[in-house]
């Protein structure tokens, strides 16, 4: 689905979290957000799923404009960063969750919705903890078992926010692959948020740095690299 | 674009609220039923004790077994309060600071007396200390009463407050850890030094709030205290029991002037209680619970 | 076998372990073992007989019955109660937790004279619904209304910091999964609460069945109909009849233990259910 997001600017109160910022993204790409901790790249990435509502501006989805759009009809699939998986649900009845919640009418029949939480435990790479809760699995696990249940709804997007945050170096050099891999199978628009440059660089299509609320450059990483639009940028991915 | 200035209403639901009218709807309620539960019969008491007139209540306040009854309440609670602090203390001391077998039985046992019927704590004490019983019978003939005498009375109202000072002072010394204590020690200060020092400090206000409640609670005390006291106007009658004989006689100003003198001390009680829950919150771990 | 102390530097073992034992023994544990010695002495078969008369058993039940409805509807009202006091801000929101805390701090023989000149047919509320034919004093309902006025706190008191806890990203990834907000409220956050609300249960329902100050006054007392188990304690008592009072206080204690372990029992269920905290 192709992303617009138009003049967004978001304040809570007194502080300004956005600035009007503007930005494209393409159909099926996968997209870093990235900058220091309070430039914004989250408050975007929550505009966009429908969990905070811009001071001013649009978010258009395949053109249409969608800035009212509630949560729950966005279909965006995110990953939180603490993964905010149900303590009390296994791991089935936390990817199963978003299709059992549907209006009976929509929701698939039992049969149907654990053929595809088989379907997307053998996607995540983790067949047969079905039956685990969340608190026995490890940050990896947990990390992709919170992916497949993003993934349940067919979510139009996936929207992930420091999804490799609370993990240690080498688990998520690992899952920076799987989510490549989850990507390209699923052809989704994919905008994940990180304050890693290597990360954003090594992953992402586009890269779209951001510091104090504004946007200070978007490109792919090498151009990035290569062409620091800004002392900000240069210094940032330099450090 | 669209102006939307600063208003924290977005026009769509937000994720984590209640729609409005739900929000609305819901506040109403619960401040309704607990103006009928709550308010009502707080403002009842004052209506009746002054449904004569200031001077009615206030003479009815003056005679002299209410006197009685006034002073046997405060001194009650002057020897009863502070034996559960000194046992608070005590106890939280002990739970906190130190590792042993059956810490999980001691803290149920220390519970107790929250499960345990008002009357049937005064039944105990009847059964131990009766002057029909062993123990009783002995103690009545060195002339030393406990039941249908102000012992008995203290010792019903300890009975169902025993576990509140504990109770609020454990979570707030397990929360705070022994480090204090050992670095105390390692620097050459004696046991009492520490506690008084160290200790005493950190959890004072914690004390303070469980000594409230505490207080609160046994100055109130009518179950326990009815079985053991013998009623004995002028005696051995709190303010409670005398509510009770007054309120029997159908001497409603006297009943509901001493009730709202209660009252007053429920509410000075919870006043404090806000003040110290809103001004030291942070030192009052169990600042939830009772 | 690791020992009974576990050697530690701190000061004070023996002093805040005599004070401790000796408090405890002498307030708590010895009274209660003279209740359970005089039960011992005077035997189960005529204890049961004491018990299983009419009036005993009316009372009994009566007591528990009323009891576990005010504890039922504490626990509903407690729980919403509680979610409006974390979630909403609205005027008057400090004023209204502190006016929880009244059954806490109003002494129960104020509260029981409070409620009967409300409810009495003479009394404000009394008299808008005597009109209607509904009688509350010298009823069962009047019973009802003490003890749930009593434990209203208990609930709300418990539940309060565990919706403060609770983390608001869960709420949201239930939304962002297509799940309405009542969805969410009953499949996510409801369970969360589950064990605060059922300890808070407990101790309503504890606070409730040992309850008398406050239920004496508006029940009327007319036996085997608003007769409560703890008036009959103090009626055997009244006629030194010690024998009687300790068979009921025993039967009291006994029926208590039995519901605090089911719910002890339930409460590790629904705690293991919300997973290995």
């Amino acid at each position: 689905m192709h992303i617009e997001i138009d003049e967004i600017a978001k304040s809570f109160g007194d502080t300004t979290a956005l600035q009007p910022v503007s930005l494209a993204i393409p159909s099926g790409a996968l997209v870093a957000l990235l900058g220091p901790s309070g430039s914004g790249k989250t408050t975007l990435l929550r505009i966009l799923g429908g969990l905070e509502y811009p001071t001013s501006g649009r978010v258009l989805f395949d053109g249409a404009d969608s800035t009212g759009l509630s949560v729950q009809q966005r279909r965006a699939g995110f990953v939180f960063q603490s993964y905010a998986l149900f303590r009390h649900m296994t791991v089935f009845e936390n990817i199963a969750y978003g299709l059992k919640a549907r209006p009976r009418k929509l929701r698939p029949p039992r049969a149907e919705i654990a053929r595809r939480v088989a379907k997307l435990l053998d996607l995540i790479q983790l067949p047969g903890i079905t039956d685990r809760y969340p608190t026995q699995l490890s940050g990896g696990q947990r990390q992709r078992v919170a992916l497949a249940r993003a993934l349940a709804i067919e979510p139009r997007m996936l929207l992930l926010d420091e999804p490799f945050g609370a993990l240690d170096a080498k688990v998520r050099k690992e899952l920076r692959h799987g989510l490549r891999e989850i990507h390209d199978a699923t052809g989704l628009t994919t905008i994940f948020v990180t304050h890693d440059q290597d990360e954003a660089m090594e992953l992402a299509d586009l890269v779209v740095v951001m510091s104090m609320g504004r946007i200070e450059q978007v490109g792919r990483p090498q151009d990035i690299r290569e062409r620091p639009a800004t002392p900000f940028v240069r210094e940032f991915i330099t450090a | 674009m669209s102006e939307t200035p600063s208003s924290h209403r977005p026009r769509f639901r937000s994720a984590t609220e209640e729609p409005a009218p739900v929000r609305i709807g819901l506040i109403a309620f619960v401040v309704l039923v607990l103006a009928v539960l709550v308010l009502a019969p707080l403002g009842v008491i004052f209506s009746e004790a002054f449904a004569k007139g200031w001077a009615a209540a206030w003479k009815a306040l003056q005679s002299k077994d209410l006197q009685s009854a006034i002073w046997l309440t405060l001194v009650v609670a002057a020897i009863a309060v502070p034996l559960n602090a000194v046992f608070g203390v005590a106890a939280a001391w002990l739970i906190t600071k130190f590792d042993f077998r059956g810490k999980a039985v001691l803290i149920t046992l220390i519970d107790l007396p929250f499960s345990v019927s008002p009357v049937v704590a005064g039944l105990c004490l009847v059964l131990m200390f009766g002057a029909n019983t062993m123990v009783g019978g002995w103690l009545v003939a060195q002339g030393m009463p406990i039941v249908f005498a102000i012992p008995g009375i203290v010792m019903a109202t300890m009975f169902v407050t025993f576990p509140f000072v504990a109770r609020e002072l454990i979570p707030v010394m397990i929360e705070q850890g022994r480090t204090e204590e050992e670095a105390a020690l390692t620097l050459g200060a004696s046991g009492w030094r520490t506690f008084l020092t160290v200790t005493l400090p950190n959890i004072r206000w914690a004390l303070l709030y469980g000594v409230l409640l505490c207080n609160a609670r046994a100055m109130g005390e009518f179950g326990a205290v009815a079985v053991v006291s013998g009623k004995i106007r002028g005696k051995t009658a709190t303010m409670p029991l005398a509510i009770e004989m007054l309120y029997n006689e159908y001497l409603s100003v006297a009943a509901f002037s001493l009730a709202g003198l209660l009252t007053l001390l429920a509410l000075v009680t919870l006043l404090l209680k806000s003040v110290l829950e809103i001004r030291y919150a942070d030192q009052l771990a169990a600042t939830r619970r009772h | 076998m690791r020992p009974f102390v576990r050697p530690s530097p701190m000061p004070g073992l023996s002093l805040s372990l005599g004070i401790t034992l000796t408090m405890l023994s002498l307030v708590v544990l010895l009274p209660m073992a003279a209740l359970l010695w005089q039960g011992a002495s005077f035997g189960i078969g005529p204890m049961w007989d004491v018990i299983d008369r009419d009036r005993v058993w009316k009372a009994l039940l009566l007591s528990f019955r009323v009891a576990f409805f005010a504890a039922l509807f504490n626990l509903v009202f407690g729980v919403l109660l509680a979610w409006v006091l974390v979630r909403y801000d609205f005027p008057g929101r400090r004023l209204v937790d502190a006016a929880v805390d009244l059954p806490f701090a109003l002494p129960t023989a104020v509260a029981g004279i409070a409620l009967t000149a409300l409810y009495a047919p003479n009394g404000l509320f009394g008299s808008w619904l005597k009109p209607y034919g509904i009688k509350i004093a010298y009823t069962e309902w009047g019973i009802l209304i003490a003890l749930i006025f009593v434990g209203l706190p208990f609930v709300t008191r418990t539940v309060q910091p565990v919706a403060e806890e609770i983390d608001r990203e869960v709420e949201e990834a239930s939304a962002t999964l297509g799940a309405s907000r009542f969805y969410t409220l009953c499949r996510v956050i409801a369970p969360m609460l589950a064990p605060a609300a059922l300890t808070g249960f407990a101790l309503a329902l504890a606070r409730a069945v040992g309850e008398y100050g406050s239920v004496i006054f508006i029940a009327g007392n007319i036996p085997m109909k608003t007769e409560i188990a703890p008036l009959l304690i103090v009626m055997q008592l009244e006629e030194f009849n010690y024998n009687g009072a300790a068979a009921i206080g025993i039967a009291m204690l006994a029926i208590s233990f039995v519901l605090l372990l089911a719910i002890n029992l339930l409460q590790i269920w629904s705690r293991r259910r919300i997973g290995h905290v």
